[in-house]
């Protein structure tokens, strides 16, 4: 399909972006354009101006601290991701989850900043982000801000952000000696639009010290289950806790999925506490081989 | 026994000298790869033409609807718009496409637009052309439509209902064709047997081989002379002729085709010719050649799905050593809004009534219905795939049901090689075949006995389950169009064939010329094997011309690139144009060597007096003297050989008989024995194909390598079917899968690792031993359901959908205790 007219700017630096942004109502961010082009193609966004953010410096940097900390800038490709011996040594899981988003052309455009500004509920990216703790900074005409990554995903292509703010990077607590992170998917085809989605960050040792459970594609906006966490903090680190624990999600009460081609909103909640089960799991085996 | 079926038809075997072998057999690199690898192929998007416009369609968004106006002005005001094309118009200015159905369903009428009403989500009501994609794109968007919507039924059953929303008040009703097909004496067989296995319902889906190049074409209807050049990717061109011809009322030499590289059709792309119909009113009506590529999503609301059909009420008598009598069952086949080649899928499938079984008593009460979704169109495997699915479900079925071994079952009820030829039932003939020795293939290929044991030692507890099922499946080819008459009395169409055209060129190299439009199949490359070996000369030096072009392609009504057949009939004819080419070498070089004709032989490009090749002369010398140096021969060769040489293959067919629903309907029967063990996630329904067989057989083997490509590709297509491609309507008759976000294809990620294993019986009926393979039968949807149920326990329902989603599978496994499994034995 085709785009309508669109203007196009590519700004030097993230204050004209800033600006670019401020003087039009119709004006959006492009970072990779692998969901933005489509969208405008299927003429269901009416933009009527391109700020290109994807090649400033100021966001293309992956920064690690002395502690394993990482700043990423938010126009950051998957590609880059996978590859980053920063982003393997510090976050090994979110190199590999990235290096699985769809297929090769879409890993060299797409970026870590686009996937979570979407906000699309089965986007790869925001799950895991929420379970490893990250925190998203914003830059508005008025200055930064900080958003938990947890309360960033809003809705339904909703992601927290005000008229003209940009996602400038994303910052990652170190992972502790201790901590494992799990992420478990179900999708149709090996590279297909997930079902549902399940991120864990796991740490202690013998106990479980602090366990954070995400589910993703059974509602508007990935969740933390925090009954299914209740039960693990604190308990003995073994198959059966994790079991237990998930039977708080039961048959998915209280999620709010919906249903399409890939699966009903029924089978949706149902295989919910399998994938977090599993992604807990994978979480404290993890943790503990390390 | 009442009645024994006697045998009805004789197929006259080939008697041919055999000159196969120096090249054929081979696999030789394909002689297409190099342009398709390094880009320079030419696909229809490629052409441009002087003056040439862009169109775009517009589509309706309602499944059912009035059109109550369509307004084009806001469309045309727009800059860049050349003009745009309506119902109404179409309505003045052509006839609606002849019918295959006899009436009342023959009755139904369809322009190339929608006129008065709209019959499916993406029916197109008009067409916009300008001199930018992007302005034909916004400019339909301006056509303003007003609809009335109508109640939709998009159920191919309930649509057979009197009380169902209509769709064609010209046919009085939405069924379009019935018959009742019935061979043996299927109430002896339910009466004798030991078991009757009763089915309530299998239903097998829509889906599509959704080709990597959607259509196109380039028409112009050249104001000078008259002559409509259509530059497209259609598959059937002579087909679409015949159709368009009367609907514009131009005679069929006013209308040239054209192609040359094509991404892929697999049947979908016979059904352009109604888009083609339609820019050809368009170039007409403004003056300019229209070009149209389709994009992806109107690909899949409007291109074309492959036959949808439910069988219901399924009888199958048994008896206690496992031998199958015959099958009872009524088949509702949904042709969508339309009936585009369609009734055919309501006889086509009868090529293979007993599938691979010495099954003797069927009775098949057949009901084709029109629907609010896209129409359906042939799609590798057309017909008979659904048909060989509901044999094999029956096979695994019974074998569950009754505690067969799934393996001897299948033996004991297989054709067996020394039955060949076979009649079946319905008096069609099956050439040749071992399917024994295939089944011992592809399971020894995937080690069966290990994974039996595999199977075992897993056990409940694990969280997963192995299941392994097998699809034994036919690739009938070579059809004879007769059969059209089953459906219609009234069609003068029976037989079948394919032209050639083969040439010494002045250097003596050869050029040789097809009927078909291939996509893919490396028609160039096994064609130039074959004349290669017939003349004595390397491949390399035939020239196969690339694609097919009316205006210089030899043809007959029949040629075209569908319906595995281009090993016997395009083949065919290429060896018959050959050999005729060289009795006409033989001839010159008779008269040059001043030696009998009988004393030569043809090798490395040239002829030579055998056990003397230094009396030789090469073709280059045989050209010389017929193009450029004539005097010197005799005035009576001179004037008898033109070393341009036309042949036609013609297969031994006869006109079926209608009323018995009796006849042979295809000359080849290509088998496949697919094998696939998979495990399945107990939580999830998610399968993993853990090993994957083939062992097919297309007796003489041409291209090794081509053939293999053929059945990794049929195998790759039928698994994306069985586990994720589907379409699917809501009850508004909106479409969930119209991108390839929600229909997800098969990639290389998805398949598995195909072993494949080969079995040659040549066809005794074909020029040069092959069978048509390219189709496959859809052995992956049988092999891939009969796994799953394989996998499940005892109480678990049938695996009734040939589309399994985790999700479906997740409930077959977690089925509730008592859940119906739609399945039933009486036993005498
Ligand atoms: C065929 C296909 C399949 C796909 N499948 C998957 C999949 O399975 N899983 C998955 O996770 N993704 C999938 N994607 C989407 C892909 O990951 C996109 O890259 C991602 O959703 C958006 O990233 P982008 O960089 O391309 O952003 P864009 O498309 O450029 O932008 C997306 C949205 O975010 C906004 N935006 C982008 N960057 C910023 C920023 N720095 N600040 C503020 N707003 C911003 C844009 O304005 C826009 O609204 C698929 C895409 C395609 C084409």
């Amino acid at each position: 399909m085709l785009l309508e007219s669109v203007e196009y700017t590519r700004p030097r630096n993230l204050d004209e972006a800033l600006r670019a942004l401020a003087s039009r109502e119709g004006a959006a961010v492009l970072a990779g354009g692998q969901s933005l082009v489509n969208v405008l193609k299927n003429r269901v966004a009416s933009v009527d101006l391109l700020v290109d953010v994807s090649r400033l410096d100021e966001l293309r940097r992956i920064e690690v601290g002395a502690d394993g900390g990482l700043e990423i800038g938010a126009c950051v490709t998957y590609d880059e991701l996978e590859r980053s011996d920063d982003i393997r040594g510090a976050q090994p899981m979110l190199a590999s989850a990235a290096g699985h988003i769809e297929d090769r052309q879409i890993r060299n455009r797409g970026t870590i900043g686009g996937n979570c500004c979407l906000s699309d509920p089965s986007n790869n990216l925001p799950p895991l982000l929420i379970a490893l703790g990250a925190t998203m900074n914003v830059q508005g005409p008025g200055g930064g801000r900080q958003v938990p990554a947890e309360d960033f995903f809003f809705g339904y292509f909703m992601p927290a952000l005000e008229p003209g703010e940009i996602l400038r990077s994303i910052s990652i607590p170190p992972l502790a000696d201790d901590a494992g992170v799990g992420y478990q998917a179900l999708s149709v085809g090996h590279d297909s639009k997930a079902i549902v989605r399940a991120a864990a960050h796991v740490r202690g040792g013998d106990t479980i010290e602090d366990a954070r459970v995400v589910l993703a594609v059974v509602g508007p906006r990935p969740v933390r289950h925090s009954a299914m966490e209740d039960l693990l903090n604190g308990a003995p680190a073994s198959a059966e806790t994790v079991e237990r624990a998930s039977e708080a999600i039961g048959d998915g009460d209280g999620l709010e999925p919906i249903s399409d081609a890939h699966g009903s909103a029924d089978y949706r909640r149902r295989v919910a506490r399998v994938l977090a089960r599993r992604a807990v799991y994978e979480a404290m085996m993890r943790g503990a081989r390390s | 026994m009442s009645s024994v079926p006697v045998a009805q038809t004789t197929v006259e075997s080939v008697e041919k000298p055999d000159r196969l072998g120096e090249w054929s057999g081979k696999s030789i690199p394909r002689k297409e790869d190099g342009r398709h690898l390094k880009g320079q192929a030419l696909f229809t998007d490629d052409k441009w033409q002087h003056r040439m416009g862009y169109a775009h369609f517009v589509r309706s968004p309602h499944a059912h609807a009035r059109i109550v106006s369509v307004d084009t002005s806001r469309a045309e005001a727009l800059e860049g718009v050349f003009g745009t094309l309506t119902g109404d118009e179409v309505k003045d200015l052509s006839e609606p496409f002849f019918q295959i159905a006899p009436p009342p369903g023959g009755n139904l009428k369809e322009w190339c637009l929608a006129v008065g009403k709209v019959r499916y989500q993406g029916d197109a009501v008009a067409v916009v052309l300008a001199e930018s994609r992007e302005i034909a794109r916004d400019a339909a968007e301006l056509v303003e439509v007003e609809y009335e919507p109508l109640p939709a039924i998009v159920d191919g059953i309930a649509a057979a209902d009197p009380d169902a929303p209509l769709l064609h008040d010209e046919v009085g009703s939405n069924i379009v064709w019935h018959g009742v097909y019935d061979y043996g004496d299927i109430d002896w067989a339910l009466e004798n047997a030991d078991h009757v296995v009763k089915i309530d319902r299998l239903h097998f889906h829509r889906f599509s081989s959704t080709p990597l190049e959607c259509n196109a074409a380039v028409v112009n209807w050249e104001q000078g002379t008259g002559v409509i050049e259509i530059f497209s990717n259609n598959q059937m061109p002579m087909f679409a002729s015949l159709v368009i011809g009367p609907a514009l009322g131009v005679p069929s030499n006013k209308i040239q085709f054209q192609s040359q590289d094509i991404g892929g059709a697999f049947g979908i792309k016979i059904g352009s010719y109604p888009q083609i119909t339609a820019l050809a009113l368009l170039s007409k009506k403004l003056g300019r050649p229209a070009k149209w590529t389709e994009y992806r999503t109107d690909h899949m609301l409007s291109a074309g799905h492959g036959n949808e059909r439910t069988f219901v009420d399924i009888q199958v008598p048994v008896m206690a050593d496992g031998t199958i009598l015959g099958v009872k069952v009524r088949a509702f086949d949904d042709a969508g809004a339309y009936l585009h080649y369609e009734p055919l899928g309501a006889v086509i499938w009868s090529q293979v009534v007993p599938g691979c079984y010495k099954i003797k008593h069927v009775q098949v009460d057949f009901t084709e219905t029109v629907s609010n979704k896209c129409p359906t169109i042939p799609n590798r495997g057309y017909s008979r795939m659904q048909h060989l699915w509901l044999i094999e479900r029956i096979v695994d079925v019974v074998a569950t049901e009754l505690g067969f071994d799934p393996v001897e079952l299948r033996k004991h009820n297989y054709i067996q090689p020394e039955d060949y030829p076979y009649e079946t039932p319905n008096a069609c003939v099956y050439d040749s075949g071992d399917l024994p020795k295939a089944l011992d293939l592809a399971l020894g290929a995937v080690d069966y006995p290990a994974w039996l044991k595999r199977q075992e030692e897993l056990g409940t507890g694990s969280g997963k389950r192995i299941g392994i099922g097998i699809g034994t499946t036919l690739d009938s080819g070579t059809n004879n169009f007769g059969q059209a008459r089953i459906i219609n009395p009234e069609l003068p169409f029976s037989g079948n064939g394919e032209a050639a055209y083969a040439k010494l060129d002045l250097y003596g190299e050869v050029n040789l010329n097809l009927g078909t439009t291939p996509q893919g199949q490396g028609h160039e490359t096994t064609a130039a094997q074959v004349v290669a070996d017939i003349l004595g000369m390397s491949p390399d030096d035939v020239n196969v011309t690339a694609g097919f072009d009316q205006r210089h392609n030899t043809y007959v009504a029949f040629s075209g690139t569908y319906a595995s057949q281009f090993a016997v009939t395009g083949l065919g004819a290429a060896m018959g144009a050959a050999e005729k080419l060289r009795a006409e070498i033989l001839k010159v070089a008779a008269y040059a060597l001043e030696a009998d004709e009988a004393d030569l032989d043809l090798g490395g490009g040239q002829v030579f007096v055998r056990g003397d090749r230094e009396r030789a002369i090469p073709f280059i010398g045989i050209a010389n003297l017929v193009y450029s140096n004539n005097a010197v021969l005799s005035p009576e060769l001179a004037g008898s050989v033109s070393l341009n040489c036309r042949h036609v293959y013609v297969p031994p067919f006869q006109v079926p008989d209608h009323e018995a629903k009796t006849g042979n309907l295809t000359l080849t029967y290509a088998s496949q024995t697919h094998v696939c063990v998979l495990e399945i996630d107990e939580e999830t329904g998610h399968v993993e194909i853990l090993d994957y067989a083939v062992a097919d057989d297309c007796g003489r083997v041409i291209n090794p390598m081509i053939v293999d490509g053929q059945v990794h590709g049929a195998t790759a297509l039928g698994i994306g079917a069985a586990l994720f491609e589907t379409f699917e309507y809501d009850d508004e008759g909106q479409l969930m899968q119209s991108s390839f976000y929600d229909y997800h294809a098969i990639t290389a990620l998805d398949a598995p690792h195909i072993k494949t294993e080969h079995v040659q019986t040549p066809s005794p009926f074909t020029p040069n031993g092959a069978k048509g393979m390219g189709e496959g039968g859809g052995a992956p949807l049988h092999a891939v359901c009969a796994a799953i149920q394989n996998a499940l326990d005892d109480g678990a329902p049938v695996v009734s959908e040939s589309h399994n989603s985790w999700e479906r599978i997740y409930r077959l496994i977690n089925h509730e205790p008592n859940a119906p499994r739609g399945v039933e034995v009486v036993t005498r």
